[in-house]
C-alpha cells in the first residue's frame, strides 16, 4: 500500500517546478494520501491498454499556409523580449 | 578491439524531414530564416492551442521504415514526452513512446569490404525543439522558436556496431538512403540529422558492459572521435579495476572529449503518456504496400548494380552513388547510349566532380547525357584523344557547341584508319634505324620515341594507342 | 418586462421583425450588468464598446435585408478560459492576468460568423479547477439566487451570469461537470455536449480527453440554439467528429411518447440529499404521465469512476499547465536567480493552491514506478465504463441522475475539504469519462428557495433526444424562474 509517507512529494513537486514550503508540505501530505486511499479503493482489472481504434484522426495536408500574425504580435504576451527573441536567465550548457 | 575489449555502439539519428509544413501546424518547415518568423500560435503552444498531424510525416517515416526493412505499425499512437526547457513551448515534446510506427529492421554496410548487418530497433516520429542562442555580452539566453514543430524522425539502432569505423559507415549509409528517398537534406552543418551515441565495453565471452550515452555528437568525424575517446576511456578505467556508472554524457567537439551530464539516478523522469489532443494513426495496408512499390532503388543496391554490370571498383561506386545527382547522370547518360560505364564514372568522379564541387548544378548547364554519352562514346572508340576530349566538353559546358561541329572544325578527329596509319608507322621505321636497332636490344624505351616521331608525323592525330600496335607489329617482323 | 429577461429565441423573432434593435438588447444587457454584477461578481472583462459596435453592424446588416442567423445580434457571454483575440483571457488565474489571446477559440469564429455579440469573459474556478468558482485568483462570483451561496463551478460566472441576467446565454466549459453543476446551482440549462461534436480549438486545456465547451441558457430551446451554431467538425482538432450534425433548434417538440428513461440506482445512494432525489423523482414521473417509461438500470463501476477522473484529469492537467513556465506568456516572476528559480517561483505565485494540488497529483500518477498502478488503471477503468453505458442504452433512451448531490452551498463550506469538493462532482464525472451528453435541467427548489438540478444523459451524438425531453420536462415544470438578486438595499 502506497502512502504519502513514502512518496516523494518534494520530488513529485520538483518535477512539476513546484515549491513547496515546508509548512505546506503536511497539509499536501494528508491530502495525498486522501486521494491516494480513494484511488486505491479501484478494482484491479486485468487487461492491456491498446490503442484506441475508435479515435482514428485525419491527418493534414502538408499545404503552408502563412500565418498573419506578425512577429510582434505573437510575441506582446512575452515576459521579455530582445532583438526578436524571448528572453530567459541563462540555461548553462 | 581495443587492449582486449570489444567496443559496442548503438547510435540514435534524429534526421529532420523536408516536409512543406511542420509536423503539428501549417507553418513553414524551413532553416535560417529571421527569428521567430516561422511561428504561430501552435508551435508556440499558446494557451488553447492544439495540434494536428502532417500526413507527409507519416509517409515519410514509413518510407524509411521500408528502407531499412522494418515491421510497420500502421496502428499507432502518440505520447507526451514532458520536461521543461525553454526551447519547448508546450514544456512537453510530442513523440512516440511503446508503438513506434516502424520497428525491428535491419541495414546492410559495407565496412572494409564486407558487409555487416545492423539491426534497427525503430523508429518514431517527433517534433524537434526551438534553439538557444548565447551572447556573452548578453546576462540570459535567447529563444528563438523556428525549429519548434520541425518534423524529426528517430532512428535507433541496435547496439550491433563494434567500432567508430562501423558507426561511420552506418551514418553514411543512413545519410545516403534519406537523401534517396528524398525525405530529408540531410546538412549535418544546418543541424538536420543529429546523433546521439551509447558506447560500452567488455571483454569477448563475458556479459555487455554498462553502457554511457553521449549527446550532442553533430558531426560524422565527431561521432568517430567521440566514440574513440569514449571506448578507451572506459577500457582506462576498466583496466585501472574500475567500474563504468551508467550516465549521460556530452560531447565537446572543440575540447574532444566527453564530461558527465547526469547520472542514472538523476535522470529525468519524462512521465510519458498518450497525447489526448491527437487520435489514433491509421494508415491503410494499401497505403503501406504503396510506399513500398514507389520506394526508388537504393543506395546499397545501386553500388552492388555499378559493379555487376559496369564493372565499376568498390570505391567509385560507393562515390557515385553517394551523391544522387552523380548517380543519376551516371544511369542517364548509360540509357542515352554510353557504352563504357568504367570511362563514364571517371569523368563523373574527375571533371564533373570538379564542378559539382565548385556548387555548379550539372542539370542546368548545357551538359546533357545524351552529349556526354556522346563525348565519351568518342573516346572510348578512339575517334578522339581523352585529351580532345576535354576539350569538346569544356566547349559544351562553355557554348553549348555541337560536339561533331566541333570535333571537325578544330580537326580533332583521331586517325584510326589502320591502313593510312601503317603507312607512317613503316616510313618513321625506315628513317629512324638507330632506334630500331636499340630496341632490338633491349632499349624498351625506344619505342616510346618511335610512336612519338609516328604521333608527330600524324600531326597528333593518330590514335597512340593503335599507332603503338602497329609499330610493334613492324618492330617485331 | 426589460429586454435582457428575454429568452434569446423571444428575443431572436423580436429582432428579425425589427420590433427591437440589438443596440438596444446590447444596451439593456450592459445597464443590466451594471447594476447587478458589482454584487454577483460574474464578469472579469467586460467588452462593452465593442458589444456595442458589432451590434450596430449586426442591425445595420439586418436593414440591409441580409440573411441572418437566428443569434445575431444576441448578447452572450464567454467562460474566461475560451481565447478570444484582443479580449484578456485569463483562465481566472493571476498567471495570465495579462494574457490578450493573438487568435479566437473556434466556437468563437462560429459565434462572430452568426453574429453573436459577445459581452465579456466570466469568471470560473482557476483554469476550471474547483466546483465553487471559489478558486479563482481575482473575485469570488455569487449566486443571484443566495448571495452568500456559491454558484457552482467551474462555469460559475457563466451561470451566474445567465441566471442573473447579466447574459442572454453563455459559453461554460465541462471536464467533469463544470457546466452542468453550476447550472444546477443557478437553476438555468446547461449543456455538456458529446466528446468531440464542439471543436476544443482554443479552450484553454484542464483535461483534454474530457474537456467539452456548451451553452448555459434559461431555456431548453436557447441552449439548442446556441449548441447547433458551436457544434460541428473542425480540422483544427484532431479529437472533432467527423459526422452530421443536423440542427436541433426548431425539432423540439416535447413529445416523450414511448421514450424509455433509465434511472441508475447508484446515482440515488446515500451521498445524494433526499429533497434532491425527490425533486429528481417527481420530475421523472411527471415525464411518465407524459408517455415515457421508466426502468432502472445499471451503471456498475460508477463508485470507481470519480477516482478514474482524478486520476486521468490531474495527469492531463500536469502536463497542460506545465507550458505555463514564464517563457512565453502570461506571468514571470520577478528577478530570477536562474533558469530552475524561474520556473519554480514563476507556477508557485502564478498558481493557486487547488491547480498546484492538481498538478503535483498529476505528476505523481504519470511518474516513474506509479504509471501502471495509477495513470494506466485509470484509464482501463474508463475503457470499462463506457461498454456499460452501451449496455445500458440498449434498453433505454435516456438516463436521468441529480446532476449535483446537494443545492448551493455557503461560501467557504467545502473549500478546506477537497475531497468533499470533489464528491459535488459525484453525479457528473462518468458522463464525462464516457463522453456522453449530458444537459442539467432545473427540476425544484430548496425550501430557501435554491434551485435542484435535474441530469438527462443520452446516446453519444444524440443531444436531440436529451434536449427534446429536457423541454418535455421544461413544459411541464414550468421555465426559468428568475432569482431576485439583492443589491444592497435594492432587490433588483
Amino acid at each position: 500500500m502506497v502512502n504519502s509517507t513514502n512518496i516523494d512529494i518534494r520530488h513529485v513537486a520538483k518535477l512539476a517546478r513546484i515549491k513547496i514550503s515546508d509548512d505546506e508540505l503536511p497539509k499536501y501530505s494528508e491530502e495525498m494520501n486522501n486521494i491516494i486511499r480513494m484511488v486505491e479503493a479501484m478494482p484491479e482489472i486485468d487487461d492491456e491498454l491498446l490503442v484506441d481504434e475508435n479515435g482514428v484522426m485525419d491527418l493534414r495536408e502538408d499545404k503552408l499556409i502563412d500565418s498573419k500574425i506578425s512577429r510582434d504580435e505573437i510575441l506582446k504576451n512575452a515576459p521579455k523580449v530582445v532583438a526578436g527573441c524571448v528572453v530567459v536567465p541563462k540555461t548553462v550548457e | 578491439m581495443i587492449k582486449g575489449y570489444e567496443v559496442v555502439v548503438g547510435l540514435e539519428v534524429h534526421a529532420e524531414l523536408n516536409t512543406a509544413t511542420k509536423i503539428y501546424c501549417s507553418c513553414k518547415n524551413s532553416f535560417g530564416l529571421e527569428v521567430n518568423t516561422q511561428v504561430c500560435p501552435i508551435c508556440l503552444g499558446m494557451p488553447g492551442t492544439l495540434p494536428t498531424l502532417n500526413e507527409k510525416v507519416v509517409e515519410y517515416a514509413i518510407k524509411m521504415g521500408h528502407a531499412l526493412n522494418c515491421g510497420i505499425n500502421r496502428i499507432c499512437k502518440q505520447d507526451r514526452k514532458n520536461y521543461f526547457y525553454p526551447d519547448l513551448p508546450k514544456s512537453y515534446q510530442i513523440s512516440q513512446a511503446d508503438i513506434p510506427l516502424c520497428h525491428d529492421g535491419y541495414l546492410d554496410v559495407i565496412v572494409n569490404n564486407e558487409t555487416k548487418r545492423i539491426g534497427i530497433e525503430r523508429i518514431h516520429i517527433e517534433e524537434d525543439a526551438g534553439k538557444l542562442l548565447h551572447s556573452d555580452k548578453f546576462d540570459g539566453s535567447l529563444v528563438d522558436f523556428n525549429r519548434c514543430g520541425v518534423p524529426l524522425i528517430e532512428i535507433v539502432s541496435r547496439p550491433d556496431m563494434r567500432s567508430s569505423d562501423e558507426a561511420k559507415a552506418y551514418l553514411e549509409t543512413i545519410r545516403s538512403i534519406l537523401r534517396y528517398i528524398d525525405i530529408s537534406d540531410c546538412k549535418m552543418q544546418e543541424g538536420s540529422i543529429r546523433c546521439d551515441v551509447n558506447v560500452s565495453a567488455h571483454k569477448p565471452g563475458e556479459p555487455l558492459g554498462t553502457r554511457c550515452e553521449m549527446k550532442n555528437v553533430n558531426s560524422f568525424s565527431a561521432v568517430v572521435h567521440g566514440i574513440d575517446y569514449e571506448a578507451n576511456r572506459q577500457i582506462e578505467v576498466l583496466e585501472a579495476g574500475g567500474t563504468i556508472t551508467q550516465e549521460t554524457r556530452r560531447w565537446d567537439d572543440a575540447k574532444g572529449e566527453s564530461v558527465s551530464m547526469r547520472s542514472k539516478e538523476d535522470a529525468q523522469d519524462y512521465r510519458y503518456f498518450p497525447e489526448p489532443d491527437l487520435g489514433t494513426i491509421v494508415v491503410s495496408e494499401e497505403k503501406v504496400q504503396y510506399l513500398k512499390d514507389t520506394l526508388p532503388e537504393l543506395p546499397n543496391a545501386r553500388i552492388m548494380r555499378y559493379i555487376d554490370t559496369c564493372g565499376l571498383s568498390y570505391n567509385d561506386a560507393a562515390m557515385i552513388v553517394d551523391v544522387p545527382e552523380k548517380a543519376e547522370l551516371f544511369d542517364k547518360t548509360l540509357e542515352a547510349g554510353c557504352k563504357s560505364g568504367k570511362l563514364l564514372s571517371n569523368w563523373i568522379l574527375g571533371e564533373i566532380s570538379k564542378l559539382m564541387n565548385d556548387g555548379t548544378d550539372i542539370s542546368e548547364t548545357n551538359l546533357t547525357p545524351e552529349k556526354l554519352a556522346k563525348i565519351v562514346n568518342y573516346i572510348d572508340s578512339g575517334k578522339i584523344s581523352t585529351a580532345a576530349g576535354k576539350k569538346v566538353f569544356d566547349a559544351v559546358m562553355s557554348d553549348d557547341a555541337g560536339i561533331d561541329e566541333f570535333i571537325d572544325k578544330n580537326s580533332l578527329s583521331q586517325i584510326s584508319d589502320v591502313s593510312s596509319l601503317e603507312k607512317i608507322a613503316s616510313e618513321v621505321v625506315s628513317q629512324n634505324e638507330k632506334s630500331v636497332n636499340d630496341y632490338k636490344n633491349g632499349k624498351t624505351n625506344a619505342l616510346g620515341y618511335l610512336v612519338g616521331q609516328c604521333m608527330k608525323a600524324s600531326k597528333g592525330k593518330a590514335n597512340p594507342a593503335v599507332m603503338k600496335e602497329l609499330v610493334l607489329k613492324l618492330l617485331d617482323e | 418586462m426589460e429586454l435582457y429577461e428575454y429568452k434569446a429565441y423571444e428575443l431572436s423573432d423580436m429582432l428579425k421583425s425589427g420590433e427591437i434593435s440589438s443596440v438596444e438588447l446590447t444596451q439593456s444587457v450592459f445597464d443590466r450588468i451594471e447594476k447587478t454584477d458589482p454584487t454577483i461578481g460574474a464578469y472579469l472583462t467586460l467588452n462593452r464598446e465593442s458589444a456595442l459596435f458589432d451590434a450596430e453592424k449586426i442591425d445595420l446588416k439586418r436593414a440591409s435585408g441580409d440573411e441572418l442567423s437566428p443569434l445575431a445580434g444576441i448578447p452572450i457571454g464567454i467562460k474566461d478560459n475560451i481565447s478570444t483575440a484582443g479580449i484578456r483571457t485569463t483562465c481566472a488565474s493571476r498567471m495570465l492576468e495579462n494574457y490578450t489571446p493573438v487568435f479566437d477559440a473556434t466556437v468563437i469564429t462560429k459565434l462572430k460568423n452568426a453574429g453573436a455579440i459577445i459581452t465579456g469573459k466570466l469568471n470560473m474556478d482557476e483554469f476550471a479547477m474547483g466546483s465553487s468558482t471559489e478558486t479563482s485568483y481575482f473575485q469570488p462570483t455569487k449566486n443571484p439566487f443566495d448571495t452568500s451561496c456559491v454558484p457552482g463551478g467551474s462555469s460559475g460566472g457563466s451561470a451566474a451570469a445567465v441566471a442573473s441576467m447579466e447574459a442572454v446565454m453563455a459559453l461554460g466549459s465541462d471536464t467533469g461537470g463544470s457546466i452542468r453543476q453550476p447550472s444546477s446551482l443557478c437553476g438555468v440549462v446547461g449543456l455538456k455536449p458529446t466528446y468531440g461534436s464542439v471543436s476544443r480549438y482554443g479552450l484553454v486545456a484542464f483535461a483534454s480527453s474530457l474537456d467539452q465547451i456548451g451553452p448555459i441558457a434559461r431555456s431548453v430551446k436557447d441552449a439548442a440554439m446556441l449548441q447547433d451554431v458551436i457544434c460541428g467538425h473542425d480540422s483544427m482538432d484532431a479529437t472533432s467528429a467527423r459526422r452530421d450534425y443536423a440542427p436541433i433548434s426548431g425539432k423540439l417538440n416535447g413529445d416523450v411518447r414511448g421514450l424509455r428513461i433509465g434511472i441508475p440506482k447508484e446515482y440515488f445512494g446515500d451521498g445524494i440529499k433526499p429533497e434532491v432525489k425527490d425533486a429528481v423523482m417527481k420530475s421523472v414521473k411527471a415525464l411518465e404521465r407524459m408517455g415515457a417509461t421508466v426502468k432502472e438500470a445499471s451503471l456498475p463501476s460508477t463508485e470507481y469512476a470519480l477516482s478514474a477522473y482524478y486520476i486521468i484529469a490531474c495527469a492531463e492537467a500536469s502536463s497542460n499547465l506545465a507550458r505555463f513556465d514564464g517563457v512565453k506568456y502570461g506571468y514571470r516572476c520577478e528577478n530570477p536567480e536562474n533558469l530552475m528559480d524561474m520556473y519554480e517561483r514563476t507556477r508557485s505565485e502564478g498558481f493557486g493552491r487547488e491547480v498546484k494540488r492538481r498538478i503535483i497529483l498529476g505528476t505523481f500518477v504519470l511518474s516513474s514506478g506509479y504509471y501502471d498502478a495509477y495513470y494506466k488503471k485509470a484509464k482501463l477503468l474508463q475503457k470499462r465504463i463506457r461498454p456499460e453505458f452501451d449496455a445500458a442504452f440498449n434498453d433505454v433512451d435516456v438516463i436521468i441522475t441529480p446532476t449535483s448531490p446537494f443545492e448551493a452551498f455557503k461560501f467557504g463550506d467545502k473549500m478546506d475539504d477537497p475531497l468533499a469538493m470533489y464528491s459535488a462532482d459525484i453525479c457528473t464525472v462518468t458522463v464525462n469519462i464516457a463522453g456522453l451528453p449530458a444537459v442539467s435541467i432545473p427540476c425544484g427548489y430548496s425550501e430557501t428557495g435554491l434551485p435542484y438540478g435535474m441530469q438527462i444523459i443520452g446516446r453519444s451524438f444524440d443531444e436531440r433526444t436529451i434536449l427534446n425531453t429536457a423541454y418535455a420536462h421544461e413544459l411541464d415544470f414550468g421555465g426559468f424562474r428568475s432569482p431576485v438578486v439583492s443589491c444592497g438595499e435594492v432587490e433588483l
